[in-house]
């Protein structure tokens, strides 16, 4: 119960400080000890897709702002976890400090993470977890309840209003990020927001199409409807397309969860005010703080907070240091992200 | 001889209809306006174009479930061929490609099937995992948008005050009836489905008709694909999945016979809109977040039910 006030505390400054940090010069009270270095291997799930690419663009910053410090970033291309296993074992041989991993299957990297971390170097993973005993710990960008919060919030700021009717169009009844998220979402709402009424969640089977007719169904069955919530980045574009094609963008509100590249259109027509997602930038940059304090022992199990500089102080809550800011895209700030 | 042929599963179909909108229409007044009934019918559109090859393959005894997954193909490649972000192709080149594309794929299926002689569900099973397959390479996990208007018009365009999806639809049910009825292709390809046997004995290219089933349903999922996927801005990986269950139920529920030589294309397009009806229906009845879960049972013995109902209707009525 502690772990989920908590949470809810931090969800909300996460929401009030939005972006931020990243723009600035950035400071930090983790450093690199004089005259030595540390390399650190960043895995992504797949190179080259856009998404991991910022990831990467942070640890880049972070490593210049620290000096001494080398980031890797390498993967695999096609997001074959053996691939991703074998540079694991590559970067062993080379003998790197610390390897950040988001593993594509925890279980094949198993085995190169046991061997690396035989060997002495340090293994976290960011992004995804993998199995507890074979990472210290685990960079982790958002939490379900932080999520789901943040999007009720979003709604409920876009919708101007604390009463009204919304619903939720779902990937598949059976997602479990989903479910976990629309629990987070029925929480917040039954708890600040009183007078909001949750009248249907709607699965789409992750189909454009039947997420697009869902919400032109909404609409229609509940005239008074005032926001929708499209949690997969299928329901998302889809349940968008059918409120600006209803002519109801800024009667009918919609958030969700999804990358800016596919909702740019949507923002920028003013159908979404509101995308939610975590500043991929910072969980790279973070992701290299907390490898160069796995590294140099400062950080260390039982930690109850990590002092990530310009990010600010991150909670740590048993191996997991949370990055905390989820973020907000809007028409002001997504022409910044291309992924 | 003409209203023999329409007291048939259509008319039932057709009444089912009916009374659905009137039952619903009572509890939730706002389901009754022009514009749902234009949303219903664009939302079927893709589903009867298809109907209309499926009821032909379906007649000759076969039957093809891939074609859920070349949609999903159809649609990514269209995207690629089309967006500006990518090959930027014009619409009218990409558009005859994937029609090539969904045709070729049932040549193949069709090639499978009377070549082969591998049983038709299972060719196309495995013609629907590849396909899967092929579309998850072509997408790469990301999604394709930046699309040109006149691509988009496919789907959110109209005619008049008729929409391009529901002209498109009306035009190959309409062809699909001439051919069906008027035409000795089409009356060949029912006496295929009644009696293989004899028709080979005959002389009739069994192979051939059922070859030209194929063929007809890979085009006309090709062209289902270009009024729906532009629907949207984007074009997700998933698209057009477990599309075929749709198609598959709204056949057999619109009279055509699992074991060939009964059906028409009417049924076909009327068990379409039937079941598309039903995902509708359910939100307009408001049954509130608790019914979440039940939504699958619904519409399952929603189905059950209607096929249900007509088979004891006609026991009663003395036809069968």
């Amino acid at each position: 119960m502690r772990y989920l006030l908590a949470l809810c505390a931090v969800s909300v400054l996460a929401l009030v400080s939005g972006c931020g940090g990243d723009s600035e010069a950035p400071k930090t009270t983790v450093t690199v000890k004089e005259g030595s270095s540390i390399t650190i291997a960043l895995l992504p799930k797949k190179k080259g897709i856009a998404y991991f690419t910022s990831c990467a663009e942070g640890a880049e910053e972070a490593a210049k702002a620290l000096g001494n410090v080398t980031v890797i970033y390498d993967g695999p291309t096609d997001g074959s976890p053996e691939k991703a296993a074998s540079m694991i074992e590559k970067w062993t041989l080379k003998g790197v400090d610390v390897i950040a991993v988001s593993p594509n299957d925890p279980s094949v990297l198993a085995p190169a993470m046991k061997a690396a971390q035989a060997k002495g170097i340090k293994i976290i993973t960011w992004d995804a977890d993998a199995a507890p005993d074979t990472r210290s710990f685990f960079i982790n960008q958002a939490t379900s309840q932080q999520i789901g919060e943040a999007m009720v919030d979003a709604l409920i700021k876009d919708m101007g209003s604390v009463e009204g009717q919304v619903a939720i169009v779902t990937a598949t009844l059976t997602a479990a990020n989903q479910n976990a998220w629309i629990d987070a979402m029925k929480a917040r709402l039954a708890d600040k927001y009183p007078k909001v009424e949750l009248v249907a969640i709607k699965p789409c089977n992750e189909d454009q199409k039947i997420a697009f007719q869902v919400a032109q169904d909404l609409m229609k069955a509940y005239p008074d409807l005032k926001g929708i919530f499209g949690i997969s980045s299928v329901a998302f574009p889809g349940a968008a397309e059918a409120i600006k094609q209803a002519g109801k963008s800024g009667q009918v509100q919609i958030t969700g969860l999804s990358t800016p590249n596919a909702m740019k259109n949507y923002v920028k027509d003013g159908t979404v005010k509101s995308v939610v997602l975590w500043n991929t930038k910072q969980l790279g940059f973070l992701t290299v703080l907390v490898a160069i304090a796995v590294k140099d022992g400062t950080l260390k199990a039982g930690a109850t907070e990590f002092d990530a500089g310009t990010l600010g102080k991150k909670p740590v809550v048993g191996d997991q240091v949370l990055l905390n800011n989820l973020l907000i895209f809007t028409k002001d700030n997504i022409d910044q992200f291309d992924f | 001889m003409m209203f023999s042929f329409l007291r048939t599963r259509e008319v039932a179909v057709a009444g089912l209809i009916l009374l659905t909108i009137i039952v619903v229409s009572c509890v939730n007044g706002d389901f009754f306006s022009g514009q749902n009934a234009r949303d219903i019918l664009i939302a079927a559109a893709p589903g009867m174009i298809v109907a209309c090859g499926l009821t032909l393959i379906i007649v000759m005894g076969e039957i093809d479930i891939s074609m859920g997954a070349l949609m999903g193909l159809c649609a990514a490649v269209l995207g690629k061929l089309v967006s500006a972000d990518h090959a930027a192709l014009p619409v009218w080149a990409a558009s005859f490609i994937v029609l090539a594309l969904g045709a070729g794929i049932g040549l193949i299926n069709g090639l499978l099937v009377t070549v082969g002689k591998v049983p038709s569900i299972i060719a196309t099973l495995g013609m629907l995992t590849a396909l899967i397959g092929v579309s998850d390479l072509v997408m790469a996990g990301s999604t394709i948008g930046n699309f040109p208007d006149s691509l988009r018009s496919f789907a959110i365009g109209q005619v008049g005050f008729i929409p391009v999806p529901v002209l498109v639809a009306v035009l190959c049910i309409v062809a699909c009836v001439v051919l069906t009825r008027y035409t000795p292709l089409g009356r060949r390809m029912y006496a295929v489905g009644s009696n293989p046997h004899a028709a080979r004995l005959a002389g009739l290219p069994v192979q051939r008709l059922k070859l030209l089933a194929f063929v007809l349903t890979g085009a006309l999922t090709a062209l289902a694909t270009l009024i729906s996927a532009p629907q949207l801005d984007v074009i997700e990986a998933g698209f057009g999945r477990q599309f075929e269950l749709l198609v598959v139920t709204a056949v057999v529920v619109g009279g055509t016979s699992i074991s060939g030589g009964m059906g028409t294309i009417i049924g076909s397009a009327l068990g379409v809109i039937l079941l598309s009806l039903v995902r509708t229906v359910l939100i307009f009845l408001q049954l509130g977040v608790s019914a979440t879960y039940w939504e699958r049972a619904i519409q399952g013995g929603f189905i059950i039910a209607a096929v249900l109902a007509d088979h004891v209707g006609r026991k009663r009525g003395g036809h069968s």
